[in-house]
């Protein structure tokens, strides 16, 4: 596992390897399927593992780690996958999860719309039965992956108007290669374009794209995001980066008072996170839906994850007589540019926190 | 860890001895109470003070995954006397200094752990029962998010003690992780509490005071954040691990 880790990102560069889980290597994918590192938590009788999440929780922390390329199998390994095995038809679950598990399909989430981002509910793509299936039109956005991807899970409306809010929607899983799919890419201020626009305009869909009950999306979705958001890429995003401020402060020779306690205090949160997400973890293989429990890991997590770049730049820029690689300037350079995007994907930090709120009883 | 049978009778034995009011009074001092030395000795007469000695010493013979609850129980009561401290010297009185310290360290994240709990408790309560703008304040968002934020600390300090009980005695990188967690997040804890009460949580009379007093004396009792952190820090550095690998082998 940490060999395979380890020799994907060998030809990286630390800038590249701290696009965490942005980095998009569709070869590694496969790979790490055939060494049958996905769909852990899946059945065997799907090709899965078997094996539940903390099996999950151990590789997945090893891959972050690393700064390896898991972009391409990540969304359908972490929530595609085990949002099939628990709503989808047998036929659907044969049809999608082994070649998940091989590192072969590739999903993408479709929620997000111009009009919708927090309000979710509001989302106006509509799927319309026709004689065959369904008939899509509308537009997603925001929809990272869908460019390689083969699949979008998409919230969409099957009955009633966006008055009826969290009624009449339901979750269709779209085959991006059908005509009258246009998806065109949105490059952020990094210069990557890992997301994109994502146009329907006709599209005809076979019976079986309704995933799950027809007007049950939301609950589906809600489940869904428990998955999204517990996981230790909400405490990662920026551990390629502190590792290697480490090793230049190891290799510079720093043990001064306000070094060690600038790096105790960001080993205690890290510590703190990772029982909690661990926690998440075990509530999830209990099967439950720990869903403000993964507001509050994502919440704390991304805040963790944020405060890094900017206590780093601030240290770096207190000894400007100490030497700093080009390589370590640029990841820094870029995890300071990115880090707001932490508390944006996968949920607005207010949102996580309406949702503590609501479990504490205030809402 | 969570469901300890010691955690009930030990609730209700702190609920009788350390009143608020009898807080109020072994915290001034007041010379009936003998500083606490009665409510110690009602500590005393209920055994808990051996907690942590051996069983062939005469004592439970607990762990501290199984004292840690209780240390928590304290900090809800915000106890005054040194209920906690007195189970740590019974059971390592003769052993190294380090040991005790660590402890105690753990001691007094465990107590700002409980204390917290039993502040969150009472800002939500009191943030759906009092009435402005012809609404309870927990209704206005701005309230909600920090004490949203509130509830992710008291969450995040209460793992970090678990974590850190998790192992038998603590060794100085558990007791600093419990400790750098508990003392940064705890002046933050104790402000939102206070700001939801608005100027009746700082009257003498209202027992609000009594855990935000509690935990800032907690918070610096031994060292607070930054002493810890600088010795988990330089651990840290003195390795060669990167940070993840560091925290399992550690800490998990
Ligand atoms: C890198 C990245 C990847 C993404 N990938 C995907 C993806 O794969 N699939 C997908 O569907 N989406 C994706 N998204 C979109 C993401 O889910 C949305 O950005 C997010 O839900 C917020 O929506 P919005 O950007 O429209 O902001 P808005 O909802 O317009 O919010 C703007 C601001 O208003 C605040 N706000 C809104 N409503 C409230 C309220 N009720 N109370 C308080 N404050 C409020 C928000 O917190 C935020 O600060 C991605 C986003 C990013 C940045």
């Amino acid at each position: 596992m940490r060999g395979l880790a380890e020799e994907s990102v060998a030809d990286m560069s630390l800038a590249q390897r701290s696009r965490s889980w942005s980095g998009f290597d569709a070869e590694f994918s496969r790979k790490l399927g055939q060494a049958g590192l996905l769909g852990l938590t899946l059945p065997t009788e799907y090709g899965g593992g078997g094996r539940g999440p903390f099996a999950r929780f151990v590789v997945v922390e090893e891959l972050l780690a690393a700064g390896a390329p898991v972009a391409a199998h990540w969304i359908a390994d972490r929530q595609s996958a085990p949002l099939i095995l628990n709503f989808g038809t047998e036929a659907q679950r044969q049809k999608y999860i082994p070649a998940i598990c091989r590192g072969e399909l590739l999903f993408c989430i479709g929620m997000s719309e111009p009009g919708s981002g927090s309000d979710l509910a509001s989302v106006r793509t509509r799927a319309e039965r026709t004689d065959e299936g369904w008939r899509l039109n509308g537009q997603k956005i925001w929809t990272t992956n869908s460019v390689h991807s083969d699949y979008m899970i998409a919230l969409v409306r099957t009955s009633g108007t966006s008055d009826d809010r969290h009624r009449g929607l339901s979750q269709i899983i779209v085959d991006l290669k059908a005509p009258g799919v246009d998806i065109r890419p949105i490059t952020d201020l990094a210069g990557d374009a890992h997301f994109s626009e994502v146009f329907f305009d006709n599209v005809e869909l076979a019976e079986d794209a309704l995933i799950g009950e027809e007007g049950g999306g939301w609950q589906q979705v809600v489940a869904e995001l428990a998955f999204e958001r517990s996981g230790p890429e909400r405490i990662y995003s920026s551990i390629v980066l502190f590792d290697a401020w480490l090793a230049h402060l190891r290799g510079a020779g720093r043990s001064d008072p306000a070094t060690t306690a600038l790096v105790g205090g960001f080993m205690a949160k890290l510590a703190a996170l990772r029982a909690m997400s661990l926690a998440c973890t075990g509530q999830l293989a209990a099967g439950e839906s720990p869903v403000v429990e993964a507001s509050v890991v994502k919440d704390l997590g991304t805040a963790f994850e944020q405060a890094l770049p900017l206590a780093i730049g601030d240290d770096l820029a207190a000894y400007p007589d100490e030497p700093v690689s080009e390589e370590l300037q640029a990841a820094l350079t870029f995890v300071t540019h990115i880090a707001p995007s932490f508390s944006l994907r996968g949920g607005t930090r207010e949102i996580l926190r309406g949702i503590i709120a609501r479990g504490l009883g205030l809402r | 860890m969570v469901n300890n049978e010691f955690l009930e009778p030990f609730e209700q034995m702190l609920g009788e001895v350390f009143p608020p009011a009898a807080v109020r009074a072994i915290e001034a001092g007041a010379s009936d109470t003998g500083g606490g030395e009665a409510a110690m000795q009602a500590v005393e007469e209920s055994g808990f003070l051996d907690a942590l000695v051996a069983e062939d010493a005469g004592g439970a013979g607990l762990a501290i995954a199984d004292v840690a609850p209780l240390w928590m129980a304290l900090g809800r009561h915000a106890v005054p006397a040194p209920v906690g401290q007195t189970m740590i010297e019974r059971a390592a009185g003769d052993s190294d200094t380090d040991k005790r310290a660590n402890a105690n360290a753990l001691l007094r994240a465990a107590l700002i752990a409980g204390a917290a709990g039993r502040l969150l408790d009472m800002a939500v309560a009191y943030a759906n029962e009092r009435v402005q703008f012809g609404k309870p304040i927990g209704k206005q968002q701005a309230l909600q998010q920090n004490l949203a934020v509130m509830a992710q600390d008291v969450v995040a300090v209460r793992l970090a003690v678990e974590l850190a009980a998790s192992k038998g005695w603590p060794d100085m990188a558990q007791a600093a992780t419990a400790k750098s967690v508990a003392a940064e997040a705890a002046p933050r804890i104790a402000n939102t509490a206070h700001a939801v009460f608005g100027a009746i949580g700082i009257s003498a009379e209202h027992d609000l005071g009594l855990y935000t007093r509690a935990i800032h004396r907690w918070r610096l009792e031994g060292g607070a954040e930054t002493l810890w952190s600088r010795q988990l820090g330089a651990a840290v550095l003195a390795s060669t691990q990167p940070s993840v690998d560091w925290v399992r082998e550690t800490l998990f």
